[in-house]
C-alpha cells in the first residue's frame, strides 16, 4: 500500500469476508480502494459517475456503484465483489449461469451485470423477463450482450432455486 | 483454468525457437502496408505461425487481437482441427510484438476470413510434416495413418500409436509455411463448425481475467492526463500551441503527486495512488489559448457540403443523365449520417515502463505494430526496442482511444523513470474517442413509368482519417494536418442491377477527430441504398422485397432475402400498412439488405446480411419501439456458430442503438458529449428480441462476421417506420421529436445551435445596497477588554459538563463554522462569504495566543451574548450571537467546558475583508442597539414543555434562523412573519420552514424529525449543502431534543397533510408518467446521468432514493440549491446510509447542466413556472468558491 495519507484516520472494511485495515481519507473512492489496495480486479471503473454500473459491488447485502462511493460510506460494512460471490473452481450460481449463457462479449460490464443480477434476484427470486430487464435498465452494455445476459438471469433464478431445495 | 488471474500468454519467440523437442511453422515476414502501414521487416525476418513442443503444447500466433469478438476461441477451433489436437490443447498467441506475426490492425473484420489463413495452413502443414515422422517411427506409409487428439495410429487400428509430444523428443523441426496445404474436407470437420463456449468467459465472470485494466507492475505509479479544450478536434495550427501556462502550485495541497509533466499542449500528472492523480487533474488550473470555432455541427449536410473534397468516381455506367431526364418521376433524396462513438464501456487504460534503451507497454490496441511504430517516433527510440504487450480491454468496435492512451502513458513513463498506469475518464474517452464519422449521402434518380429504376446518381461524402495518436500531434510531433483517406467507398456500388448508375465519393479531411467504427461509412451508405430502393418500391407500387428480388442478382443475396422474408412472415404489401396496435400505436415491418464490401476499393465482401425490423410508433409521442429484428447471415463456413450468432445480437443491438438514439453533440468549439447522459445507448428494456437465420454455406469459405449484421440495420428500421407510418426518415437517429417533426410533415428539428461562451458577471448587490443606507453612523464607544486568564485545568470541569458541553456545540453547529475542511476540528479560519464581504472564523481551541485559551468565562459568556471579543472588538452577526445570546447560563457554562477542555490548536485568524463601512468594527455597536435583543429565552406557558424545549433549541443555540431568515439590508434577520421563512447562506437557499416552504408535501413533525435525525425525508429527500454537516453534528443530541425541534418547527407548517404517503405516490406517479428520455438533451441527461438512483422505478441500490418530485429544491423559485448539487454532488453526506451523490462539474458544460434543470423542473414539478436565465445561474454558481 503505497502513498497513504499520514493523518488519515484508519477505515475498517470487510471485503469478500476479510477485515482490512486502511489508513486512507474518507473520500477515497471505494473503487481504488478495491482495486488498487486489495487487487480486486472484478469491479470496473466505467463512468465515475454511477452511471453505467460496471464497478458495482454489494454492500450489506445492497448493490452499490463503488465508484461514486466514498471509502467512508462503506467502513464498517460488510463489501462483497465478483471474486467474493465465486471462483473459477466454485461458481457462484448467478456466475455459473452467466458462464452457461456465454453472457459475454468483452466483459467489461459483466462485472456489474452479474453482481446486479445477484442483488436483483435476492430481492426476485423468481422475476420475469420483464423485471430483468427493468432490473438491468441501468446497466450499460456496448458489444450488444443483452439477451445471453437476460436469459442468464432467468437460468441463475433456476440455479438459485434449485440450490435452495425442495424445502423452499 | 485454475490459475488465480488468467492472463494473456507472453511467450519470448526468440527463445521458443532454441529450444529442442519442438516444431515450428514460419513465414518470411510480411511488409503490411494496409490502412495503418508500418515499416518494411528486417532482411530474413521469419514470423512463427505454430510451435508445439515434446510436452505436448500447442501455441498458435496471430497477429489480430481479440476485441471481445470471440477470435482466440474461434482461431483454436480452426487450429485443433487442422492439427487434430484436442481444442483445449491450443493456446492463442494474439497480437504482442515480440511473438506473433505483423499482420496488420485488428480491422475490416478479417481475423477469420484473412488473418486465419497462413494460421490455419500452419496447422495442417504441421499435421502432414508428424504424420510423416509416424511413418518413419511406426514403418507404416502415411496414407494409412490418422490423428486423433493428438496421437498418429493406423487407420486400420490396433494398439499402435504414438503421440506428437513424443514424435518430437529430441528434434527440433523447422517448416517453411507452404503455399499450398491440403486443408481438411468438411466432412471431417469435428472441432470447427461445433458451438463451442468462449475460453475467456470463466474467468471474465470470476474477476480472475486480467485485462489492460487490470495490469500492475512493481513500482508502478498512477497518471492521468489533462486534455486541451479543443476536444475532440484534431487538425489545425493550433493543435499542441494552446497552452499558455500551467499553475502546478494549484495542486500543491494534494499529496502524492510525483510530477506534472507538460509538453505542447500535453499534460500528464503522475501520483502515488490513482485518486491523488485523478484529483491533480481536477484541480489542475491551466490557462490555454481560445479554441477556434468549429463549423456548425448541427447542421451536418450543410458542413459536409462546405468541407473541402475531391470527387472520385467509383463507378459509372450506361447515361445517367439522360435516364434521369427520362424518368416517368424524378426522385432525388438526400440521406444524412450523425457522428456517432464507439463507445467503449471502459475508458482506454494503458501501462509504460519506459527506459533509456527501451519500453514495454502494455495496451488494449488493436493494432500492436502501428502503435509500436508510434511509440518509436513519441519516444525517439528504435522499434525493435520496444515491447507491445496486448491485453483486452472494452469493446471498441473499431479505434477508440486505446493508442493514445498508451502513448500518455510512455510519455509520463519517460518523465519519471518509473513504470506508469494511465486510466482515462469517461469524459476523456467520451470527448476524445475518434467518432465514426458524419456522412451524406445524396441520390439523384427516378423511376420510370413501368416501375423501373431510371437512374441512380450516388454521391457520398465521408470526413474520417486514421485519427493520428494524439500524443504525437499534443506534442507537435507530428504536424496536424489531416491527411486525407479514401474510405467512404465502402459499400458505396449499390447490390442492385441499376442500368443507368454513377457513383461518386467524395474524399475529405476529417472535421472532428474520426476513425472507422463498425461498418465504416458502408452502413451510411447501405442506409442511403436500401432506403431509396424502397421509396422506388412504394412509388412503383410493388412489395419491397419482390422489388429488391427483381434487380438483385447475386444467388446467394438472393437466398438469404427469401430465407429472411419468409423465416419473418413478411407480409406482402404494395403500400405501408399503417396496421394500428392499440390507440395511437401503430405497427410497420422494414427489409433491408447488404453485402458488407470493404477494405481499399473496390474491396471484398465480409458475410452477407439481411434484416426484417418490427417496429411499433406512437404517432403522438413519436416514440419508436425495435420489437423485433429477423436477421440472416451467410458468413460462408462458420467456426463456432455460437461466436457468430453472438456477433449477430451484438450488431443488431448496437446498430439498432445507433439508429434510435445516438448523435454525438458539439459545443461551437468542441465535442460536447461527455457521459452517458449526453450519449445514450440502448438499455435492457429497449432492447429487441432476435430471430438469427444462419445460411449454412460449410463448403464455401469463412467469412468476417464482425460488422455484416450491423449494415441493413438503419434502413430496415426506416423502411419499418415508413410502413407503420407512411412517413420517411432519412436523419438517423429516429428521435421521438423527428418522427414527430416527419408525422406533422416538417423538417427534421436541429439541435438548438451552441452559444458562444459567454460570461455572466453577478455583483454582489447586497454590498451597493447596504452602504448605501449608510449604518446611521452610530460612533458608540469600544467596550472595554476583559482580562486574560491563565488557561483553565480541563480537569477542573466535570466529564458530565464536558459531554453536554459537547451535545451544545453540536447543536451550535460550532466545529461546521470554526473548522476549515480538512483541518483541526474548532481551530477556525474558515472563510465566510457575506454579502458585506469576508470574514473568517475564528480559533475555538483554547490555544493562548491564537485562540480562547485566555478567556475567561465572563469573557466567553460576553462574546456569546453581545457579540464581543475579549477585547473588546465587536465580533460581525455572522457569528450568530443574537440566537446564543438566548441560552441558558448553564448550557454556556457547559459549553465553555468543554470548548476549554479541547485540545489547543495554533491558528492564527486571517484578518476580515468587509466593504466599507462594514470594515469599521466599532459601527457593529450600532447595529447591536439596533438588532440585539438580550436576554434568554422566556418558555411560552400556553405551548407544551417539548414544545418550549424545542423553541429553546432551535432559536438559541441552534440558530436555525441564521439560515433559514431572511435578513434585512444591514444582514439583521427580519422578524415577525419572515422568521424562518426561508434566507441565503453562503450561496445556498436555505428554504422556508413555515407555510412558505415550497415543499409539495408541508412538512410535518414526524418527517422533520426523520429529516433532522437520519438526514432524510421520504417526502422531502437528503440533507445537502450547508445542511449535511448539521445533521452529522446533530448526531450528537438526544432523540428528545430532535423530537423537541421537530415538534417547535412543524408548528410553524401549515395544516398537515391528510395522507401524504398518498399524495407523494401521485406526485411520484404523475412525475414518470411524464418523463421523456430521449425528446431533449435535458431527458437524456436526467435518465443517463440521474435515473439509476432517482427514478422511482431504477435498481435498488444502497442508500436512499430521494424523489425529485417531492424535492422542495425542485419546486423552490429559484435554481440555485438544484444546481449547486448537480455541480458538486453531496461531497459529505449528513448521514453513512444515505448513499453518496457524484459531481457532475466535469462531466456535463452550463448548456447541459441548465438542460437539465429546466427538464427536472418541467418534468418533477410541472406546477411551478420555469425558471428563467438557467444558463447564467449555472455558469455564476460554477464559478463560486462556497465555504460549505
Amino acid at each position: 500500500m503505497t502513498g497513504t495519507a499520514p493523518s488519515a484516520p484508519t477505515v475498517m472494511l470487510t471485503v469478500n469476508g476479510t477485515a482490512h485495515s486502511l489508513a486512507l481519507p474518507g473520500d477515497t473512492p471505494l473503487l481504488y480502494v478495491l482495486r488498487n489496495d486489495l487487487g480486486l480486479n472484478g469491479p470496473k471503473f466505467g463512468c465515475g459517475l454511477g452511471e453505467c454500473g460496471a464497478c458495482t459491488v454489494l454492500m450489506d447485502g445492497m448493490a452499490t456503484r463503488a465508484c461514486v462511493t466514498r471509502l467512508a460510506t462503506a467502513a464498517g460494512r460488510d463489501i462483497v465483489t465478483l471474486e467474493g460471490l465465486g471462483t473459477l473452481d466454485a461458481p457462484h450460481p448467478v456466475q455459473a449461469a452467466f458462464i452457461a449463457e456465454q453472457a459475454a462479449q468483452c466483459g467489461y460490464c459483466l462485472n456489474g451485470m452479474i453482481m446486479g443480477t445477484a442483488a436483483f434476484l435476492a430481492r426476485n427470486p423468481t422475476p420475469t423477463e420483464a423485471e430483468a430487464r427493468a432490473a438491468l435498465r441501468h446497466h450499460l452494455c456496448r458489444c450488444g450482450t443483452h439477451l445471453e445476459i437476460l436469459r442468464a438471469v432467468m437460468r441463475a433464478a433456476d440455479l438459485l432455486k434449485a440450490a435452495e431445495g425442495p424445502s423452499a | 483454468m485454475s490459475a488465480p488471474h488468467v492472463s494473456e500468454p507472453k511467450p519470448d519467440r526468440d527463445a521458443l525457437l532454441t529450444r529442442t523437442g519442438t516444431l515450428a511453422v514460419l513465414r518470411p515476414s510480411q511488409h503490411v502496408r494496409g490502412l495503418v502501414p508500418t515499416p518494411p521487416p528486417r532482411e530474413g525476418a521469419l514470423d512463427l505461425f505454430l510451435f508445439l513442443d515434446d510436452e505436448g503444447a500447442v501455441l498458435a500466433f496471430n497477429g489480430h487481437v481479440d476485441l471481445g469478438t470471440g477470435i482466440r476461441t474461434a482461431l483454436a477451433q480452426i487450429v485443433a482441427e487442422e492439427l487434430d489436437v484436442p481444442f483445449a490443447a491450443v493456446t492463442m498467441v494474439l497480437g504482442h510484438t515480440q511473438a506473433t506475426p505483423n499482420q496488420g490492425a485488428t480491422i475490416a473484420s478479417d481475423s477469420i476470413q484473412v488473418s486465419a489463413t497462413p494460421l490455419r495452413r500452419a496447422a495442417a502443414q504441421a499435421r502432414r510434416h508428424l504424420v510423416g515422422l509416424a511413418a518413419e517411427a511406426l514403418g507404416l506409409p502415411a496414407e494409412d495413418l490418422t490423428v486423433t487428439e493428438g496421437v498418429v495410429h493406423p487407420r486400420a487400428g490396433g494398439n499402435a500409436g504414438i503421440t506428437y509430444g513424443a514424435l518430437l523428443a529430441g528434434r527440433r523441426e523447422r517448416l517453411l509455411l507452404a503455399d499450398e496445404v491440403a486443408l481438411k474436407p468438411v466432412a471431417e470437420h469435428r472441432v470447427i463448425g461445433r458451438r463451442m463456449p468462449r475460453v475467456d468467459i470463466p474467468a471474465k465472470a470470476t474477476g480472475s481475467f486480467v485485462y489492460v485494466h487490470d495490469v500492475r507492475v512493481p513500482g508502478m505509479l498512477h497518471g492521468r492526463v489533462v486534455r486541451p479544450p479543443y476536444a475532440g478536434v484534431d487538425a489545425g495550427d493550433f493543435i499542441g500551441k494552446s497552452l499558455i501556462r500551467v499553475e502546478e502550485a494549484s495542486i500543491a495541497h494534494i499529496p502524492g503527486v510525483v510530477a506534472v509533466v507538460t509538453h505542447g499542449d500535453f499534460i500528464g500528472i503522475v501520483a502515488e495512488r490513482e485518486e491523488q492523480a485523478a484529483e491533480a487533474a481536477r484541480r489542475l488550473v491551466v490557462h490555454w489559448k481560445p479554441t477556434p470555432p468549429l463549423p456548425d455541427l448541427t447542421d451536418v449536410a450543410g458542413a459536409l457540403r462546405a468541407n473541402p473534397s475531391d470527387a472520385r468516381t467509383l463507378l459509372d455506367k450506361g447515361d445517367v443523365e439522360a435516364a434521369r431526364a427520362g424518368a416517368a418521376v424524378k426522385m432525388d433524396r438526400v440521406y444524412v449520417w450523425p457522428y456517432q462513438m464507439h463507445a467503449s464501456i471502459g475508458p482506454s487504460c494503458a501501462v509504460a515502463d519506459v527506459g533509456p534503451d527501451g519500453a514495454v507497454i502494455w495496451s488494449g490496441t488493436q493494432n500492436p505494430y502501428p502503435l509500436r511504430a508510434d511509440i518509436a517516433l513519441l519516444l525517439g527510440l528504435r522499434e525493435e526496442t520496444i515491447e507491445i504487450i496486448r491485453h483486452e480491454a472494452a469493446g471498441c468496435y473499431g479505434r477508440n482511444c486505446a493508442d493514445d492512451v498508451a502513448a500518455d502513458a510512455a510519455l509520463l513513463s519517460r518523465a519519471v523513470g518509473r513504470p506508469v498506469r494511465v486510466q482515462l475518464t469517461r469524459e476523456q474517452e467520451h470527448a476524445w474517442e475518434p467518432k465514426g464519422a458524419a456522412q451524406l449521402m445524396e441520390i439523384k434518380g427516378g423511376i420510370n413509368a413501368d416501375g423501373t429504376p431510371a437512374a441512380y446518381d450516388f454521391s457520398t461524402r465521408y470526413p474520417s482519417n486514421a485519427a493520428t495518436t494524439l500524443a504525437l500531434l499534443l506534442t507537435g510531433r507530428v504536424p496536424a494536418v489531416n491527411p486525407v483517406f479514401e474510405m467512404g467507398d465502402r459499400t458505396a456500388i449499390p447490390p442492385y442491377a441499376y442500368d443507368h448508375m454513377r457513383v461518386v465519393a467524395h474524399d475529405m479531411a476529417p472535421i472532428v477527430r474520426a476513425a472507422w467504427l463498425r461498418g465504416v461509412s458502408a452502413l451510411p451508405n447501405s442506409f442511403a441504398h436500401e432506403s431509396y430502393v424502397d421509396e422506388l418500391a412504394a412509388e412503383a407500387g410493388v412489395d419491397p422485397v419482390d422489388y429488391r428480388l427483381r434487380h438483385l442478382h447475386d444467388p446467394r443475396a438472393v437466398d438469404l432475402v427469401k430465407e429472411v422474408a419468409a423465416r419473418a412472415g413478411w407480409a406482402h404489401r404494395t403500400e405501408p400498412r399503417r396496421e394500428v396496435v392499440d390507440g395511437d400505436v401503430v405497427r410497420g415491418q422494414g427489409f433491408a439488405y447488404a453485402l458488407y464490401v470493404h477494405s481499399k476499393f473496390p474491396g471484398y465482401g465480409a458475410a452477407w446480411s439481411a434484416w426484417v425490423a418490427e417496429v411499433e410508433v406512437n404517432t403522438t409521442t413519436g416514440d419508436v419501439a425495435v420489437k423485433r429484428v429477423v436477421v440472416g447471415q451467410d458468413s460462408g463456413l462458420m467456426i463456432n456458430p455460437a461466436g457468430i450468432e453472438h456477433q449477430i445480437h451484438g450488431n443488431v443491438i448496437q446498430s439498432t442503438s445507433r439508429a434510435l438514439k445516438e448523435e454525438v453533440s458539439f459545443t461551437d468549439t468542441a465535442v460536447a458529449s461527455r457521459e452517458w447522459g449526453a450519449y445514450p445507448i440502448l438499455t435492457f428494456p429497449e432492447v429487441p428480441v432476435i430471430n438469427v437465420v444462419l445460411m449454412p454455406r460449410p463448403d464455401d469459405p469463412p467469412l468476417g462476421s464482425g460488422e455484416s449484421a450491423s449494415v441493413p440495420s438503419a434502413a430496415a428500421i426506416a423502411n419499418a417506420i415508413f410502413d407503420a407510418t407512411g412517413v420517411r426518415m432519412r436523419e438517423p437517429p429516429f428521435t421521438p421529436d423527428k418522427v414527430r417533426a416527419a408525422l406533422a410533415g416538417e423538417a427534421p428539428p436541429r439541435p438548438p445551435k451552441p452559444e458562444k461562451a459567454k460570461r455572466n458577471w453577478f455583483t454582489l448587490a447586497g454590498a451597493a445596497l447596504a452602504g448605501a443606507l449608510g449604518m446611521a453612523a452610530v460612533a458608540l464607544p469600544m467596550r472595554g477588554t476583559i482580562a486574560p486568564i491563565t488557561p483553565p485545568d480541563p480537569t477542573s470541569f466535570s466529564a458530565d459538563m464536558i459531554a453536554r458541553g459537547r451535545q451544545l456545540a453540536a447543536l451550535g453547529d460550532c466545529a461546521v463554522c470554526h473548522t476549515v475542511p480538512g483541518g483541526a476540528e474548532n481551530a477556525g479560519g474558515r472563510a465566510m462569504e457575506t454579502p458585506f464581504g469576508t470574514v473568517y472564523s475564528t480559533n475555538l481551541t483554547p490555544d493562548p495566543e491564537t485562540g480562547i485559551g485566555r478567556w475567561s468565562y465572563a469573557a466567553f459568556e460576553r462574546a456569546m451574548r453581545e457579540g464581543i471579543s475579549r477585547d473588546g472588538r465587536h465580533l460581525y452577526p455572522a457569528f450568530p450571537y443574537t440566537a446564543f445570546t438566548k441560552a441558558t447560563d448553564t448550557d454556556l457554562q457547559a459549553l465553555y467546558a468543554y470548548l476549554m477542555s479541547q485540545p489547543p490548536v495554533s491558528a492564527p485568524t486571517p484578518d476580515a475583508h468587509m466593504a466599507f463601512p462594514f470594515n469599521i468594527r466599532p459601527l457593529m455597536a450600532g447595529w447591536n442597539a439596533l438588532f440585539l435583543k438580550p436576554g434568554q429565552m422566556e418558555a411560552d406557558p400556553a405551548r407544551s414543555p417539548q414544545w418550549n424545549r424545542g423553541q429553546y433549541l432551535v432559536e438559541g443555540l441552534g440558530h436555525c434562523g441564521a439560515c433559514h431568515t431572511p435578513r434585512n439590508a444591514l444582514g439583521a434577520e427580519k422578524a415577525g412573519a419572515a422568521h424562518l421563512a426561508g434566507g441565503w447562506v453562503d450561496g445556498w437557499e436555505a428554504p422556508a420552514l413555515t407555510s412558505l416552504s415550497s415543499a409539495p408535501i408541508p412538512w410535518s413533525e414526524a418527517e422533520l424529525y426523520s429529516y433532522l435525525r437520519t438526514g432524510f425525508s421520504r417526502f422531502h429527500g437528503t440533507a445537502a449543502g450547508p445542511m449535511a454537516p448539521v445533521v452529522q453534528e446533530l448526531a450528537h443530541l438526544p432523540d428528545a431534543d430532535i423530537r423537541a425541534m421537530a415538534t417547535y418547527l412543524a408548528s410553524f407548517s401549515g395544516p398537515a397533510m391528510a395522507d401524504p404517503a398518498i399524495k407523494a405516490a401521485e406526485l411520484n406517479a404523475r412525475a414518470e408518467s411524464t418523463l421523456r428520455p430521449l425528446d431533449t438533451l435535458g431527458g437524456k441527461l436526467y435518465e443517463g446521468a440521474c435515473a439509476a438512483c432517482h427514478s422511482q422505478n431504477g435498481p435498488t441500490l444502497f442508500g436512499v432514493r430521494p424523489s425529485l418530485a417531492l424535492n422542495t429544491n425542485v419546486h423552490a423559485a429559484r435554481s440555485d440549491n438544484l444546481i449547486r448539487v448537480i455541480l458538486d454532488g453531496i461531497p459529505s453526506p449528513a448521514a453513512r446510509d444515505l448513499g453518496d451523490m457524484p459531481a457532475f462539474r466535469d462531466s456535463l458544460d452550463d448548456g447541459q447542466v441548465a438542460a437539465l434543470a429546466r427538464y427536472i423542473r418541467s418534468t418533477f414539478a410541472p406546477d411551478a413556472p420555469a425558471w428563467e436565465g438557467l444558463d447564467g445561474t449555472v455558469a455564476r454558481l460554477r464559478g463560486m468558491k462556497g465555504t460549505h
